[in-house]
């Protein structure tokens, strides 16, 4: 098989990340004569070249379509394995912006000093490798592989620090996704005996002709094959790993499996349901749907309890999955990737400024943000913000309008129970956010934080609060990212 | 019927007035500390007063009103519909099919003049009298940030923009009462914010699924549009749009059984919080229900009206005997409220002309009078550092004699009594319940309006209990406390508006009922 120029387009993002990954590490490795700021400056310069290549490449190709890896099928169109098209470019903006987000939040300074930065950003952009191709893929075998490719640098990232708490993180969320796995290949398997096929789109042509003995089969498959997705993605009841996970990793790193990570987990799905695995009407869409439900309610009933931040932001996080999961039950793949935009942009912010006040107040209790729109205004204001736009409320209207955009999509789709239940989580939300932005109005603080913040973290809280400010003054941006 | 004027004058007002109290409230939160904290008062004062400069201008009843005409209801001849002016209408985010859509007409420009109205007098308040934790410069720049929100939700001709500045209010009013609250109960004020906060939002989220169910009737948000050609049909889905959208409004109302969160939110929150919450914030449930619920789903709005009309019926019954039973200043008044907006609620479930203009003046005198009981009782509170009227003692025409001179006038004025602003609403309801629209079971309406006849009665007497208690005694008995002041200047020329409008709404009622088309 040869490849043909529109197969080189098509890969060449996570084909430059890859590169990409592989120079970081070669630096830091062959270079340790230089300064440590030198060498954490050039690296995280190179890792944000090298997104930002990819970032502009799919600004420059947005409205193209690019199937690659293509090869004649015996029934119907030609079978591709990847393809560009402008969802994979709305994916993979957002994946990208995420993944830059993370790199400036492990600027010099803020990442703490006993992590080696090589290895850092070798697996940060290995990770985005794979995450960019789970949002292009169309076959099975690539969509496995893959996640698979996310997954595995993101073990080695929790455990980068090499402590107790790191290495017990790692291993949970490593097995757990062993397990997964597994899971997704026995439903992968059955789905390839059911239709003989690994492509997704020969999948869906196939599996509405199937006889109805086959068809319960192919559903368990395609139940599994979601189960799995959960497992990545945290849904409830496959979810016990993540607050652990994301409490052990250095701060930088759960805002790493909370942006990037987590995304990828829901592109992919959202690829699955809405190229063939789930069309339109079929009983794993309701699966998704009560999926959906559990996860917001149990997500944030959870953060309702928590006293630290990293735990309450994990639990919300659960929470968050639960209304982009709604979109994707009925299909509307731009509520999804709006939704999605917003919540990495308040996400990334929301976890630079924790990572902030963790290197002062490694405690991370939520008592320790009690009074800081006094003594840090700057700091409070933004995570305020973040913190509304999570809740979506006014004045927080990207979350506003990107939950208001998820509920659209269930009504049209007739799933009313599911939108009483958003509603409810509406409230349950805002409950859990408005702990955290009681705190931080408390006065008087006995103790207040009140510190030097390094300059890279003002600038890269700075540009979140500043994106969050844009999209929520005009919406429409979130939406324009998947037409 | 709604027609539009092109009226740019009109127009660069409203958004002005829109847009300047955020901008004011972004640029008091951007001064320095200790500057901020000392013109703040000052500052609000001037927004506001720049505000309520803007709405009176809005107030031109030469130059286009709309005369409310509902459903199958026709002109009087002689009569015509007036256009909605100021109107700006831009795309904002056009794959949702959002507008940001606004303009006033007859209904709205009281409301906004109320709610101009109440915030300046909230500023001027607190130039003198201000919580003891201080920390003015977020009350003012909060108290603007509701004014922009609720002028907001009063101007909306789009459902979500009005969903959005509905919401706008939430947090500002939640932080109000959450720090500003009663400081000798910081557990029980951080309980009735939160209660607050939370009952309303998810109350909005029912409304936007509400709003949603229309959007996939008529494929439009625009309320213009929507009133023009209705989604009709009182089954179905109409039904549950009009539904979810009434049990969304009726928490803001707030209608019996879900006013749960208003006496505590009330009773706790600062003075000039209680005087917005009462007088502002209630009214955006009641707008809604006319503006929305009424002209957008006319036939489910008969299916449900009954239903409407009956727990407002009991809302006032209930809250009544509520207040009877209160031993608490401000929860009394808490409690009166949710009597008074049950009238509200029957004037519109009757959805006569009698009935939806006497609801819509009863929104106006309730917001003035309730404010005024509430300016009065949060006076009385400063002065005894309680709101218990046990611990306050009876006797206050000796000791406060101009306040509880003040006190009893608003009493009578909020039980309705003749002469007075709160009289025409409640009796316009009344005739409007004698007398529902024809497609409404009038036996039904005619025990409604007995019970709400007796709800009067109630009202009268736990207000009297309340002068009784509270200003008449034994002055022997129940000697000063030591900061006993009368009447204070600050007091006299913020509460002065609200009497003067007390008296002149209830001698001069045409000049309001007039805006709304002739009875």
């Amino acid at each position: 098989m040869t490849l043909t120029w529109t197969d080189w387009q098509a890969i060449a993002v996570p084909l430059v990340l890859a590169i990409g990954a592989v120079a970081v590490l070669l630096i830091d490795a062959f270079w340790r004569s230089s300064p440590a700021q030198l060498r954490h400056t050039v690296v995280t310069l190179l890792t944000g070249a090298v997104i930002l290549f990819g970032l502009v490449f799919v600004w420059a190709q947005r409205d193209d379509f690019k199937p690659a890896f293509c090869r004649p099928a015996v029934e119907g169109p030609a079978e591709c394995s990847l393809v560009f098209e402008p969802l994979t470019a709305g994916l993979w903006g957002v994946l990208l912006l995420g993944g830059l987000g993370v790199v400036g939040l492990s600027a010099y300074r803020l990442l703490a000093a006993d992590i080696p930065v090589g290895e850092y950003h070798f697996l940060l952009l290995s990770a985005l490798v794979g995450a960019t191709t789970l949002a292009g893929a169309r076959d099975l075998a690539t969509v496995v592989i893959a996640l698979e490719v996310v997954s595995l640098p993101s073990f080695a990232l929790v455990a980068l620090r090499r402590d107790r708490r790191g290495s017990e993180a790692a291993m949970k969320a490593f097995l757990v996704s062993v397990l997964s796995t597994a899971v997704m290949l026995f439903g992968i398997s059955y789905l390839y005996g059911v239709t003989g096929s690994l492509y997704l789109t020969t999948i869906a042509n196939r599996l509405t002709g199937l006889d109805p003995s086959m068809q319960r089969v192919a559903f368990a498959a395609g139940l599994f094959v979601i189960v799995g997705f959960a497992f990545k993605i945290a849904a409830v009841p496959f979810h016990g790993w993540l607050p652990d996970t994301y409490a052990g990793a250095p701060v930088e790193v759960t805002a790493f499996l909370a942006v990037v990570s987590k995304s990828a987990g829901v592109a992919g799905l959202l690829v699955l349901v809405i190229t063939g695995l789930a069309p339109d009407g079929s009983d794993l869409r309701l699966v998704v749907a009560i999926l959906a439900a559990v996860t917001m309610t149990v997500g944030n009933l959870a953060a309702l309890r928590q006293r630290e931040a990293v735990r309450l932001l994990a639990w919300s996080s659960i929470g968050q999955v639960g209304f982009l999961l709604a979109p994707l039950a009925v299909g509307d793949a731009q509520a999804v990737v709006g939704y999605l935009a917003a919540y990495v942009v308040v996400t990334l912010g929301a976890f630079g400024a924790v990572a902030v006040v963790q290197r002062h107040r490694p405690s991370g209790l939520l008592a320790d943000y009690r009074g800081m729109v006094r003594s840090e205004p700057g700091l409070a204001v933004a995570l305020i913000f973040f913190l509304v736009v999570l809740a979506g409320l006014p004045p927080g209207l990207a979350g506003l309008f990107t939950k208001f955009a998820a509920f659209q999509a269930v009504i049209d789709a007739h799933l009313g129970w599911l939108a009483i239940v958003m509603a409810l989580n509406v409230m349950i939300g805002l409950a859990v956010y408005l702990r955290w932005i009681a705190e931080l109005f408390r006065l008087p603080a006995d103790d207040p934080f009140a510190v030097d913040i390094e300059t890279p973290a003002v600038a890269m809280i700075s540009l979140f609060a500043a994106a969050a400010v844009v999209v929520s003054i005009l919406p429409s941006t979130l939406f324009a990212l998947a037409t | 019927m709604i027609t539009v004027a092109n009226d740019d004058f009109a127009a660069g007002v409203l958004l002005a007035i829109l847009a300047l109290p955020v901008l004011a409230a972004l640029a008091l939160w951007a001064l320095p500390v200790q500057l901020g904290e000392r013109l703040a008062a000052l500052y609000g004062a001037v927004v506001s007063g720049l505000v309520l400069v803007g709405s009176l201008l809005l107030w031109t009843p030469a130059n286009g009103w709309i005369a409310y005409v509902s459903g199958g209801e026709t002109l009087a001849p002689g009569e015509q519909v007036k256009p909605l002016h100021g109107v700006t209408d831009v795309p904002w985010i056009p794959s949702l099919g959002v507008r940001f859509h606004v303009g006033v007409d007859s209904i709205s420009v009281p409301l906004i003049v109320l709610t101009a109205l109440l915030t300046f007098l909230c500023c001027v308040y607190s130039l003198k009298i201000t919580p003891r934790i201080g920390r003015m410069r977020s009350l003012v720049a909060l108290l603007l940030v509701i004014e922009a929100g609720v002028i907001g939700a009063f101007s909306a001709m789009d459902l979500v923009l009005f969903f959005v500045c509905f919401e706008i209010v939430l947090i500002p009013m939640w932080l109000i009462i959450d720090i500003w609250g009663d400081d000798h109960d910081a557990p029980g004020r951080k309980r009735a914010a939160t209660t607050f906060v939370l009952m309303t939002v998810f109350g909005s989220a029912l409304m936007l699924l509400g709003f949603l169910l229309v959007f996939r009737q008529a494929g439009t948000f625009d309320l213009v549009q929507l009133t023009n050609s209705p989604v009709l049909d009182g089954h179905g889905v109409p039904l549950a749009a009009a539904l979810l959208i009434a049990v969304g409004l009726a928490v803001k109302v707030p209608l019996w059984p879900l006013h749960i969160w208003l006496p505590d939110a009330h009773a706790k929150a600062p003075t000039v919080g209680s005087v917005i919450l009462a007088g502002v914030l209630l009214k955006l449930g009641t707008y809604g229900l006319i503006r929305i619920l009424v002209p957008v789903l006319p036939d489910a709005t008969v299916t449900i009206a009954p239903y409407l009309g009956g727990f407002s019926t009991v809302a006032i019954i209930a809250g009544s005997l509520a207040c009877l039973g209160q031993t608490d200043v401000k929860r009394l008044i808490a409690y009166s409220s949710v009597g008074h907006m049950g009238f509200i609620g029957l004037g519109i479930a009757t959805l006569s002309p009698a009935g939806m203009k006497g609801a819509l003046f009863a929104n106006i005198a309730h917001g003035i009078i309730t404010g005024l009981l509430f300016f009065l009782a949060g006076a009385i509170k400063d002065r005894h550092d309680t709101s218990d009227l046990a611990t306050i003692g009876r006797a206050l025409y000796a000791r406060l004699p101009r306040i509880a001179a003040l006190l009893t006038f608003a009493c009578l004025a909020s039980l309705g009594l003749p002469g007075l602003a709160g009289f025409w609403g409640e009796m316009l309801v009344l005739l409007g319940a004698y007398d529902p629209a024809d497609s409404l079971p009038r036996a039904t309406y005619l025990v409604f309006m007995v019970l709400a006849g007796l709800g009067t009665v109630l009202t009268a007497a736990y207000f009297l209990r309340l002068v009784r208690k509270l200003c008449q005694g034994d002055p022997a008995e129940h000697p000063a406390g030591a900061f006993a002041v009368d009447l204070s200047r600050i007091e006299l020329i913020t509460w002065t508006p609200l009497i003067t409008l007390t008296v002149l709404l209830g001698v001069w009622p045409g000049l309001l009922l007039h805006q709304w088309g002739s009875l």
